[in-house]
């Protein structure tokens, strides 16, 4: 009898108070959360097209993809470590360092050694990164943006503030950036390949979970016994990898490298982050809305361009856009209370 | 004695000089439930978090398989093979359910094969006989599915002891039967559970012994034929504590300050009450058991229905501001989170509500506002007497007074106060309920949520239960003895004398 009394309550009550989530979401809700963004996208592209006759067609595309190719590089770096929970200022003038390297090391040890040297430099700023972020209990904002001053010193320290220009006779080097295979760029299938794989770590791997777990309950996955610190570190690892193979690209195609001229990287890579968070409704970066972010803010560019537009009011359109499709979706995805504003 | 898993032996564990836990043995044999029980503040919580690494003993030594260990954090404790499952499941909230309950041991190398997740997981909740969709979103779940899912999760880390602290607070009737047959499968595995729970029913019926705890140290261990209601509530009762130091004797007027006519929220079946000018209502319940749906709604945390009249006037309270306009005040359980601003001093902590009278052309003052911080500071003795420190360098009973600071001036009409003394030194405890006594005396409604029987014992006037979201028992406190009220919230024969 005295059990009885205790365990009194029904599961039908205890479901229907314990959560809020339960109540059954209309359909065009949970229709636009999911392709709300993608259907933007093909609006303007449609818009677009209407617009110029010489909007859709397979050259264009091709543009549009050729010119993307560092920022989405960037992008998808920066996907990992926001996926993490953490933010990189650092990965737009990663790309100008690894440039450098590149440059500047192709005349001493060779292109391929020059890569591999680029390589490892970015992923190293990755590892200081994420170590100060982790062991070094230091906010990601806060240690990126100093990582950022101290690139561009050094940047301009190698360069001395001009440009470094590479050798017409690295034609192997030179294919990286400027090769064509048929009618596709050779960067182009780099990326694809990269951002083919990149998608399959996200999605498949146990780096690609286990930094996802860290990103969503950090306290959760450390009682799992799964490494926080070791993972967020690999994402800030992969940032900096992405962003190097950005910046040999970059060199490549130029046939030299800037001693300037990153940071737009990161404003792009930032803005499709969070635009690609949107698409597929999952509220959370992923690799594949990452691309399709990308896509978006160069293919605006290019359409606008086409039309006449002048710059400002590509600038204003994507950045409306951007608003628009993440404020849509926080409306389509309410909280109770909204107490973060990072 | 090296037949137990676990032992301890002289465990002591001291906070800023304050001793909790005074030197504890207790042994934990392979294989057993094994229950803990005793008030708040007689160290459980205190003892399972050094158990699990969370906290770092004093002095004393844990022995695992009779070998000496050392657990110095939660991870230490993982690899050891000690889990637990707190009152707050921890989930991955964007993961599966499978995905949860695999993590940190999913199949397949390179590739993670989602697909053999999923499967796995299934083939644990069929076997345990959970009956939720392993590829649901983990955030999608209830609070007792989470607790029913977060229990899944231990199945594949190979523990060998695992605490359960209150499992069954969110738990409905079917649930818990489906907590006891996932408890069975765990002893069949050789696995020692060590249950903490209030409900007497539920200690009886799956633990093998029982250890209680009093005041730091074991009162006894029974086994489990020996356990009965009597037999636990005397040994839990600190009878050299018991003795209250503050009685309150009853300031309560005639004018009524406070009514609630069937307020209700998804956790609370309708409430309705009178509190008079003056009068402390002590509201106590088991863990989970709704008494804190009082605060959210009187705070405009949780959204409620029914009427709320505050000196006769209908308030409408939707939100947190609309509380303050309804002179209502809250002084949280969670002070970190809920009511301080660790980083700013202790005058700024206390200035806040009255900035505006601290001001002069909608400037604040900062002579005023140092002037009003120390004032506040001498009247509730805030030590050391530093308005200029950050308060998180105060000490919790010190936090404690500061969050009361807050509100002193404020001219609440109602002052609602949870868990009051949770965290708080002994020494301070008393200041404290002077401190809320003062306010009841001043014309004030005060309504005390509090988990200790003591406390509620100590302050109110009249005391309220409250179990499942409804009152079980609502009396003056002079009708109200402490047995009675321990055996009330545990659940034994309280339904008689609320029916």
């Amino acid at each position: 009898m005295a059990e009885k009394t205790t365990l009194e309550g029904t599961p039908v009550a205890a479901q229907a108070k314990g959560n809020v989530n339960d109540r059954k979401t209309p359909f065009l809700v949970s229709f636009l959360r999911r392709w709300g963004t993608i259907i933007v996208i093909v609006a303007t592209g449609l818009g677009f097209a209407l617009a110029s006759p010489y909007f859709l067609t397979l050259s264009n595309f091709n543009n549009i993809l050729f010119s993307m190719i560092i920022s989405c590089l960037v992008s998808v770096g920066l996907t990992f470590v926001v996926v993490g929970g953490s933010f990189d200022l650092s990965v737009g003038l990663t790309v100008t360092t690894s440039s450098i390297v590149t440059a500047f090391l192709i005349p001493i040890m060779g292109p391929w050694a020059a890569i591999v040297c680029a390589l490892c430099v970015g992923a190293f700023i990755g590892l200081i990164n994420g170590f100060l972020v982790t062991y070094g209990r230091l906010s990601g904002i806060v240690v990126t943006l100093g990582m950022m001053f101290v690139l561009g010193g050094i940047n301009i320290f190698l360069t001395d503030g001009y440009q470094i220009a590479v050798d017409y006779g690295e034609n192997a080097f030179r294919f990286i950036g400027q090769g064509k295979i048929g009618f596709v760029a050779f960067p182009v299938l780099i990326l694809l390949a990269v951002v083919a794989i990149m998608h399959v770590v996200a999605t498949r791997t146990r780096p690609g979970h286990y930094i996802t777990a860290v990103g969503d309950n950090p306290m959760a996955a450390y009682y799992s016994g799964v490494k926080v610190y070791s993972w967020l570190i690999l994402a800030f690892m992969l940032a900096g990898l992405m962003s190097s193979i950005g910046g040999v690209i970059l060199t490549s195609v130029s046939s030299s490298a800037q001693p300037v001229g990153g940071e737009g990287y990161l404003l792009e890579a930032f803005a499709a982050v969070f635009l690609g968070a949107t698409v597929l409704g999952k509220g959370k970066p992923h690799v594949f809305g990452t691309l399709l972010g990308v896509f978006f803010i160069y293919m605006v560019n290019s359409g606008m361009n086409m039309v006449g537009f002048p710059f400002a009011a590509r600038q204003l359109f994507s950045g409306v856009i951007l608003i628009l499709a993440v404020g849509a979706n926080a409306m389509l995805n309410r909280e109770e209370i909204h107490l973060k504003f990072i | 004695m090296s037949n137990w898993l676990l032992e301890v032996r002289n465990l002591v564990k001291d906070f800023s000089g304050t001793t909790v836990l005074k030197g504890i043995d207790l042994g934990f044999r392979r294989g057993e439930v094994h229950g803990l029980l005793g008030e708040n503040g007689a160290g459980k919580s205190t003892l399972i978090k050094i158990l699990t690494g969370v906290y770092g003993a004093s002095s004393g030594e844990i022995l695992l398989d009779g070998q000496p260990v050392r657990i110095a954090s939660p991870l230490d404790a993982h690899r050891l093979g000690l889990g637990a499952v707190y009152q707050d499941a921890e989930l991955i909230g964007g993961f599966t359910v499978g995905q949860n309950v695999l993590l940190g041991n999913e199949p397949g190398n390179g590739l993670i094969k989602d697909a053999e997740i999923h499967r796995q997981a299934k083939a644990i909740f069929d076997e345990i006989g959970i009956d939720i969709d392993v590829r649901r979103e983990a955030k999608s779940l209830s609070a007792a599915e989470m607790q029913l899912v977060t229990l899944g999760t231990l199945f594949h880390r190979k523990y060998k002891v695992i605490v359960l602290d209150e499992p069954t607070a969110r738990l409905s009737a079917s649930e818990v039967e489906l907590l006891f047959k996932i408890i069975q499968n765990f002893l069949s595995q050789g696995i020692t559970i060590i249950y903490i729970s209030h409900r007497l029913a539920e200690i009886k019926r799956i633990c093998d012994r029982v250890t209680i705890l009093r005041g730091g140290v074991v009162s006894a261990t029974l086994d489990r034929d020996e356990i009965s209601e009597e037999r636990v509530t005397e040994l839990m009762v600190d009878r050299s504590r018991s003795e209250l130091e503050t009685y309150n004797a009853g300031h309560s007027r005639q004018d009524v300050v406070l009514e609630l006519d069937r307020l209700e929220t998804g956790k609370l079946q309708p409430l309705s009450l009178k509190l008079r000018a003056g009068e402390v209502l002590g509201i106590t319940a088991p863990v989970g058991g709704g008494m804190e749906q009082i605060e959210l709604a009187l705070g405009g945390i949780v959204r409620s229905s029914g009427t709320i009249r505050i000196d006769g006037k209908v308030a409408r309270i939707d939100s947190p501001p609309e509380a303050r306009t309804a002179r209502v005040a809250i002084i949280p359980e969670d002070r970190r989170k809920q009511a301080l601003f660790p980083n700013l001093t202790m005058a700024d902590n206390i200035c806040l509500p009255v900035l505006s009278s601290l001001s002069m052309f909608k400037l604040v003052l900062r002579r005023k506002k140092a002037v009003y911080g120390a004032e506040v500071m001498n009247q509730l003795n805030v030590n050391p007497r530093q308005p200029g420190t950050a308060v998180k360098f105060f000490s919790g009973g010190n936090q404690q007074k500061a969050v009361i600071g807050k509100w002193l001036k404020a001219n609440a009409r109602v002052y609602i106060f949870v868990e009051p003394t949770s965290g708080v030194d002994v020494g301070a405890i008393k200041e404290i309920y002077d401190i809320i006594l003062r306010m009841a005396e001043g014309g004030a409604a005060v309504i005390v949520i509090s988990s200790s029987t003591k406390e509620i014992l100590s302050l109110a006037e009249r005391v309220m239960v409250i179990r499942n979201g409804a009152v079980v028992h609502d009396a003056p406190k002079t009708a109200c003895n402490y047995d009675q009220l321990l055996a009330i919230s545990m659940g034994g024969r309280g339904t008689e004398i609320a029916a």
